[in-house]
């Protein structure tokens, strides 16, 4: 019997649809023309002009700040949030479900300018807090939905198993449950991580005087900047996400 | 350790958050679009008055509204667009401005801000000028017209884009007609709606970032476009070229405005009034490409910048140029009649 060919074409096509982007982007980032257009020559320039603008650094520090503290805060929470889904199943826990699935489905804009009412009528000055606050209310829910998958599959038996055996909370959870999770947690992280890297349209509301951050500054070039040292910057994005990806693999092979 | 962690990241975090009220350097927050002004000019406002000069950016005007109509506070100078200060103010959003506290403003053109939405400078101060028209390919289209009969021509069939835009679609249609831009009257739109009707069959698309790239790259051969962004592809191909439409054409103008809820409006002013100096208007006017209304200013500009059509339209052109001006409740006729053309085949 001869092997289909169509799977084959069906990767190569999604190998293509998922990397060609990323490559025109490495190309476009060494071409002088500003538009991205027609090819004008290779030039260093916008690398040049990425490393020398105080503005754009502002920003991207603003934006790894917010986007580091908001994943290990909603990590936290999320995580506990699942486990508590997961063992309880009460009416409140129904309740708690719906909140925790509300914000996966919420209009951004909705959720933008409501988080906004809110601080303003607290009179919470607007800046990196209030924008902190915002990105661990949604990617709360996402870490909580993809460790609560995790916890499908979780036998619960062992948990009380060692516990009979004498192992105390806090054991039990560090040796069993969390390595149980880990990936689940790495999963949700990474998750939010990037959505709250990538957010705009929340962040717009919620932002306040000095605390541009990426999105907001890449969306207001394109009436007057050039988009040109976006794709400089998405290139370095991407080399350091290769490198973390090679690094962690290499260390999880010297654990093997 | 992973405690240690987390709690150092939120401290920071809030540490970030507090320390912005702590510094001794007095800061000015300025919301604007990026890359609207030159950084070297900022920084030796910043030297001059000893202060830190804060860059926040918005990507729309309406964006802009929605945020300080909610309640954000703690910006001292906009930049919104002139049609979208005048809404501002008639909210009671923007201070009025004190014109004794802006020694500069004797510089100001105010023949040619007389004819726009705020003519004596009572809540906002001009900043550049903007114009729409017509970008072209000059190897591709041949007998060029400045006029926008051009959407007419059925040999550009395909190769011509027009905004996206409600107003200024609709607009250069009215002035084709020979009407004018701000119209409520109903069989002059309609007559405009017809003759975007037919455009619409010899063009791609409505569209501006596409457009732009389209045209530098060569797909396209004739687009609508505002002139910064036309002199933009004209700096890297050589081909294109740029002219304003004899029947006239829309203006507008992005402003200086001081919301009422700046608390550091000093500040504020000696920014303006700094960004009023001949020297330092000439020098943002380098770095954007636009047009400032500041006579002044416009002296020291070399005489390639003045003469070009594409930044300074001559007295004739301008004569027949209309501020956008927002047509409250009438703004439906526009959006009905755009939603005819849309649908149109």
């Amino acid at each position: 019997m001869r092997k289909s060919r169509f799977p084959l074409f069906v990767t190569v096509g999604i190998l293509v649809f998922f990397y060609l982007p990323i490559v025109i982007v490495i190309a476009q980032s060494f071409n002088s023309s500003r538009f991205g257009g027609a090819w004008k020559g290779f030039t260093l320039d916008w690398y040049v002009k990425l490393l020398t603008d105080r503005n754009i650094w502002h920003a991207i520090t603003n934006t790894l700040i917010i986007a580091s503290s908001s994943t290990a805060v909603s990590i936290v929470l999320g995580t506990l949030a699942a486990f508590a889904l997961y063992r309880y199943k009460t009416k409140m826990q129904i309740g708690h479900n719906m909140l925790i699935y509300l914000p996966l489905v919420i209009p951004d804009i909705l959720m933008g300018i409501s988080l906004l009412l809110f601080f303003v009528s607290l009179k919470a000055g607007l800046g990196l807090f209030t924008i902190f606050l915002a990105h661990v209310t949604f990617s709360m829910s996402y870490v909580a939905m993809v460790v609560l998958g995790r916890f499908q599959d979780f036998d619960y038996s062992i948990l009380e198993a060692a516990l009979d055996l004498g192992a105390s909370w806090g054991t039990a959870v560090r040796r069993i449950l969390l390595p149980f999770l880990m990936p689940g947690i790495a999963a949700g992280g990474l998750l939010a991580f990037t959505l709250s890297m990538d957010d705009f349209v929340i962040t717009f509301f919620v932002s306040g005087p000095d605390s541009t951050t990426l999105p907001l500054y890449i969306y207001s070039m394109m009436r007057h900047g050039s988009p040109s040292v976006i794709n400089a910057l998405s290139v370095i994005l991407i080399a350091l996400t290769f490198i973390i990806i090679f690094i962690s693999k290499k260390l999880l092979e010297v654990r093997e | 350790m992973k405690k240690t962690i987390l709690s150092a990241v939120l401290c920071a975090v809030m540490a970030g958050s507090v320390s912005m009220c702590g510094k001794a350097k007095k800061e000015l927050h300025i919301f604007n679009w990026a890359d609207y002004m030159n950084p070297k000019v900022i920084e030796k406002f910043e030297k001059e008055n000893n202060c830190t000069v804060v860059m926040n950016y918005f990507d729309s005007n309406e964006a802009l509204y929605a945020k300080l109509k909610a309640g954000a506070q703690g910006y001292d100078i906009l930049f919104p667009s002139s049609y979208m200060s005048k809404i501002m103010y008639e909210q009671n959003m923007l201070r009025e401005i004190d014109r004794s506290k802006l020694k500069n403003i004797r510089n100001i053109d105010t023949d040619f801000i007389a004819r726009g939405l705020d003519p004596v400078m009572k809540y906002s101060v001009p900043y550049m000028v903007t114009y729409c028209g017509i970008a072209y390919n000059k190897k591709k289209v041949k007998n060029f017209k400045p006029s926008w009969s051009m959407y007419d021509r059925t040999d550009l069939k395909g190769r011509m884009t027009l905004l996206n835009d409600v107003r200024e679609v609709i607009g250069a249609a009215l002035k084709f007609n020979g009407y004018r831009y701000n119209t409520t009257d109903d069989t002059e739109l309609q007559k405009a709606g017809d003759t975007v009707i037919r455009w619409k069959r010899n063009i791609a698309k409505f569209d501006v970032d596409e457009a732009k790239r389209g045209l530098s790259s060569g797909e396209f051969y004739l687009i609508q476009v505002y002139n910064g962004d036309a002199l933009q592809i004209m700096g890297e191909n050589e081909d294109i070229g740029f002219a304003l439409p004899s029947e006239g054409t829309s203006i507008s103008q992005d402003d200086f405005v001081i919301p009422v809820n700046s608390n550091n409006t000093e500040m504020a002013y000696r920014f303006i009034n700094f960004m009023l100096d001949p020297v330092n208007s000439k020098d943002n006017m380098d770095f954007v490409y636009y047009l400032s209304p500041n006579k002044e200013a416009q002296k020291l500009m070399d005489k390639e910048f003045m003469s070009n059509p594409a930044i300074n339209p001559s007295d004739e052109v301008l004569s027949k140029c209309d501020f956008l001006i927002d047509l409250g409740e009438n703004n439906t006729k526009y959006s009905d009649l755009w939603d005819k053309i849309k649908s149109s085949k």
